[in-house]
């Protein structure tokens, strides 16, 4: 008799539907579906729930983006749609996670070009859309709504809600049917309680992704993955303010000294390295997005993935 | 010296070129507001030099008054040196106000017993002859327990009392009453005078605060009350806080707090005992509940090293001594009781609000919870009993909070808000137009925007609600509680979102302790019987917004009890009871200090309750649908 790793839990991921296919209003080729486990990932013959996705993240401003991640992909940068139709066909992520790294500079207020910037990644590929909007509080009403507003009918999962400014993300997307990223400072209370706070705006659940805030590997990483992990124990257990897919960017990988410093044929390396080895982990403890700038990790991750979902040997990592 | 005229009173005192204002003003007799003990962080201590030479180092404290204030010569007392004569005024703001101070004392779980330790023998003995020579005190002794007292060979007679004896007996024909008074080392004569004087034995129990000090006498024969008296701790003037009082003590100051300690409790006495119409000579037990500290300061124990790692105090046993030995004016040799404390801060008076409240005597469970800047929580019965103690800012008592202020005249004390127009309707203490939110006003206030909608659960203004209440102030949103033309301060009182996330990290220290106890013994809300609050705090807020807005664990709102002041209702039924000093002692030995610093799980505890009522919504299941009914109500309009 075999050993069983499987857990009576009670509580269930809630399930999360990113994009819209043109029968259901919108654009997109297929639609993707995170969460939705009854177990901790990768256990079992079967394992329960949504195979992890990887998402590709690019910028609108590629001033404000790692120089490891714009140098691989040259000068494709300069054109946020062609980048994006670029490394939709060249690396085949899962998603594309779109930052409008634009909003960020001083005085920002041109939030026309951003529905324009929209429009036209949306034209450029086909797969479901996560955008990032503004980090500035003042702005985030008019960006926000600007970001819902021209990806209305697409479904896209909207960044970011915080506990000091959720109000606006989750208007604009209760007003055009999108889904809300909810970070909170790799704190499983702070993340119950900024789900509290959406849900009494009238956020439905099944529209939110966590985002536990992940610090990169040898940066902190250790305690995201253990409050991903207690999260997830708590979802499991049944308590269904916590029970909601997780989303895990190790935003930092490619800005760390490690990968500042490395040269020559090591700078690529390192970089894909730094990536995979923070973001694996992030889907054995619960992520069901996780998010990479370097287009090279994609692969290396989604093969690793399959491995583990589909219990082999991970090979190649 | 240079002289420093007070205005508006005129009053003057001569001071040393060089020395602050405050110790001129401290000098003259003016009890001044010094909440940071003179070290310039409070501003409490402001005044207007109106004429003469200062030294005062405006760009550096500038920052505590308006530019109208500083033309009009604003300056901080205790950081201002007088360099020669000059004339200062002193707003009334700037001297300790009179204030609530909580008397009231109600013993639910405890019925008040009469068994003093002190019994009067009225004697008339027969004279000595040459036939019988037993000596006078023999014969002293051997008439109390001819009367029904103690044998004769069980009680001490001290030299002082001896000393007496001989003249007392004869110069009153052999007509005496003698005093007798069980204490630790068994029974003692301790006084002896003329006629019958068995009418007059009375006892006194005090609560030293760290701000008030509360005394009750009491008659040992019925156990009535005869007089109340209270007063201000006259250590204030050397520091409103308790750190600051022990780094007094630190700077060579622990005689000068000692005698302050003292001619508290004395001034408190002479105010009940001329109340009552009786002579302080009659008082021959005196009862004493305080604060770790307190205590330790009455009895001139140096309290330095308690306020360091690893926090010990010196004793955790009760103490006697002869009331005149620490310098109470009370009768000759009477005794003085002082509760015991368990750790630096479970003092004498959480064990006396034990006692009060009657929890250490019965089966259910129960949690104390004694809140003021420092908070201490109880939870157990009668056979086990955790505590623990933490800081809770000054939030909750009106400080740090931009209106708040203390429960003083003029403070907004009660605060209901119309769920659809969001009109506040309040009621300020002795009805004056108001100054400011004091604790009870800003816990009302708190529960009442919630309520309305008008804050989230982490406390945010929802800026959103077009309201000409709600609002942008200086650097965050705020909420207008009272216009400028109906305050009493010229502006409009305001509560902002800083004051009530202040306000939120208070309350979540207690709520965070209360459950970190709980998880330690096991015990979920439904098994509490009783939740006891003691203290003036305590008295006056709403029992229904402290369950609201997540201060105290909810439970049915009928079993939240006020026990008042429970230090002084403890001192009392010790007083009354000598049976309860065992009890006492019991209580201080049975319970297990929690130090929460060491408590790897108070952290979560605590951001888990920065939240309205508690991130765990299932641990306020009453307050989450009274919450689901007003945001119906919100909708509606």
């Amino acid at each position: 008799m075999g050993l069983s790793t499987l857990s009576e839990w009670t509580g269930r991921i809630g399930e999360l539907v990113i994009g819209a296919s043109h029968a259901e209003g919108g654009t997109r080729s297929h639609v993707v579906r995170i969460g939705g486990e009854r177990d901790l990932p990768y256990i079992g013959t079967h394992p329960s729930g949504h195979k992890p996705l990887v998402a590709y993240e690019l910028a609108d401003d590629p001033s404000l983006w790692p120089a490891a991640a714009t140098r691989y992909i040259g000068d494709w940068v300069h054109d946020t749609a062609d980048w994006a139709a670029y490394a939709e066909k060249e690396y085949t992520p899962d998603l594309i996670r779109l930052h409008l790294t634009s909003t960020r500079h001083r005085g920002f207020s041109d939030t026309s070009r951003i529905g324009t910037t929209i429009e036209s990644v949306l034209q450029a590929t086909r797969l479901p859309l996560i955008v990032e909007g503004s980090d500035d509080p003042a702005m985030d009403s008019a960006v926000y709504q600007k970001i819902g507003e021209a990806a209305e009918g697409e479904r896209i999962l909207l960044g970011t809600a915080e506990a000091g400014r959720y109000r606006s993300v989750a208007a604009a997307a209760m007003a055009y049917g999108h889904s809300v990223i909810a970070q909170s400072p790799i704190d499983i209370n702070l993340a119950k309680q900024l789900n509290i706070l959406l849900r009494e705006t009238g956020l439905p659940s099944d529209r939110i992704a966590i985002d536990p805030y992940t610090g990169a590997l040898g940066y902190g990483f250790e305690y995201s993955y253990s409050v991903m992990e207690r999260i997830r124990y708590s979802a499991l257990k049944g308590d269904t303010d916590l029970a909601m897919p997780m989303i895990s960017s190790a935003t930092d990988s490619l800005t760390v000294k490690e990968v500042r410093e490395a040269q020559g044929s090591e700078a690529e390396k390192t970089a894909v390295a730094w990536e995979l080895y923070s973001m694996l982990p992030a889907t054995i403890a619960g992520a069901s997005i996780v998010c990479v700038r370097h287009p090279l990790s994609i692969a290396g991750l989604k093969s690793a993935i399959d491995s583990l979902w589909n219990g082999e040997n991970v090979e190649g990592v | 010296m240079p002289t420093v005229t007070f205005l508006p009173s005129f009053r003057k005192t001569e001071i040393a070129k060089g020395s602050t204002i405050l110790e001129a003003a401290q000098k003259a007799g003016f009890h001044m507001n010094v909440v940071c003990g003179g070290q310039g962080k409070c501003g409490k201590c402001s005044v207007m030099v109106r004429s003469g030479d200062v030294e005062f180092d405006r760009e550096k404290y500038g920052g505590f008054f308006s530019d109208e204030e500083a033309v009009q010569g604003a300056c901080l007392s205790c950081q201002t040196r007088v360099m020669g004569d000059i004339r200062v005024l002193i707003p009334e703001g700037s001297l300790v106000q009179e204030q609530q101070i909580l008397i009231d004392i109600d013993t639910p779980g405890v019925p008040l017993e009469l068994n003093p330790a002190v019994w009067k023998y009225a004697l008339a003995l027969s004279p000595p002859t040459l036939d019988d020579q037993s000596p006078d005190l023999t014969r002293l002794l051997w008439g109390i327990e001819k009367s029904g007292g103690p044998k004769e060979g069980s009680i001490y007679a001290p030299l002082e009392v001896i000393r007496e004896i001989p003249r007392v007996l004869r110069e009153s024909g052999w007509k005496i009453t003698a005093t007798v008074a069980l204490v630790p080392g068994g029974f003692r004569l301790i006084h002896v005078e003329k006629g019958d004087t068995t009418a007059h034995r009375y006892g006194a129990a005090v609560d030293l605060g760290t701000t008030t000090v509360v005394v009750y006498i009491r008659s040992l024969i019925d156990g009535s009350i005869v007089g109340i008296g209270s007063n201000y701790n006259r250590q204030i003037s050397c520091g409103e806080d308790i750190l600051s009082r022990v780094n007094y003590a630190k700077r060579g100051g622990l005689g000068k707090l000692q005698a302050l300690a003292v001619e508290s409790i004395n001034a408190a006495l002479t105010t009940a005992s001329n109340s009552a119409g009786i002579d302080r000579e009659d008082i021959y037990e005196v009862v004493v509940a305080g604060n770790t500290i307190m205590t330790h300061i009455l009895m001139g124990i140096d309290p330095a090293y308690m306020i360091e790692e690893p926090y010990v105090p010196v004793v955790r046993r009760y103490l006697t001594t002869a009331a005149q030995r620490v310098g109470l004016a009370v009768g000759k040799n009477s005794g003085l009781f002082i509760f015991p404390a368990v750790s630096d801060f479970i003092g004498g008076d959480i064990i006396a609000d034990i006692l009060a409240s009657g929890m250490a005597e019965t089966n259910d469970i129960s949690l104390l919870i004694d809140i003021g800047t420092n908070f201490e929580v109880v939870l157990g019965n009668r056979d086990w009993m955790f505590a623990c103690a933490g800081a809770a800012g000054p939030a909750l008592e009106g400080g740090e909070v931009l209106f708040g202020m203390r429960a003083n005249p003029g403070a907004i004390e009660q605060v209901q808000l119309d769920l659809q127009t969001l009109k506040p309707s309040y009621r300020t203490i002795r009805n004056q137009r108001p100054k400011g939110l004091c604790g009870s006003g800003l816990i009302d206030l708190l529960a009442e925007l919630l309520r309305a909608c008008v804050i989230d659960r982490t406390g945010r203004i929802n800026t959103a609600i077009p309201h000409e209440r709600i609002r942008q102030g200086r650097q965050v949103p705020e909420f207008v509680v009272a216009w400028k033309e109906e305050t009493g301060i010229g502006k409009d009182i305001v509560i902002t979102e800083n004051d009530i996330k202040a306000l939120i990290m208070s309350k979540a220290s207690v709520l965070a302790a209360c459950q970190t106890l709980m998880n330690q013994a096991g015990i979920g809300r439904e098994e509490i019987a009783q939740i006891y609050f003691s203290g003036a705090f305590g008295n006056y807020i709403s029992k229904d917004h402290a369950i609201t807005i997540g201060l105290i664990p909810e439970i049915p709102v009928e079993r939240v009890i006020t026990i008042g002041n429970g230090a002084i209702a403890g001192a009392n039924i010790a007083l009354l009871n000598r049976r309860k000093k065992r009890v006492i002692d019991e209580i201080a030995r049975k319970i297990a200090y929690i130090e929460l610093n060491a408590d790897p799980t108070f952290m979560d505890e605590y951001t888990g309750s920065c939240f309205l009522p508690h991130t765990d919504l299932s641990l306020f299941p009453g307050v989450e649908k009274m919450l689901d009914q007003c945001r119906i109500v919100r909708e509606l309009p």
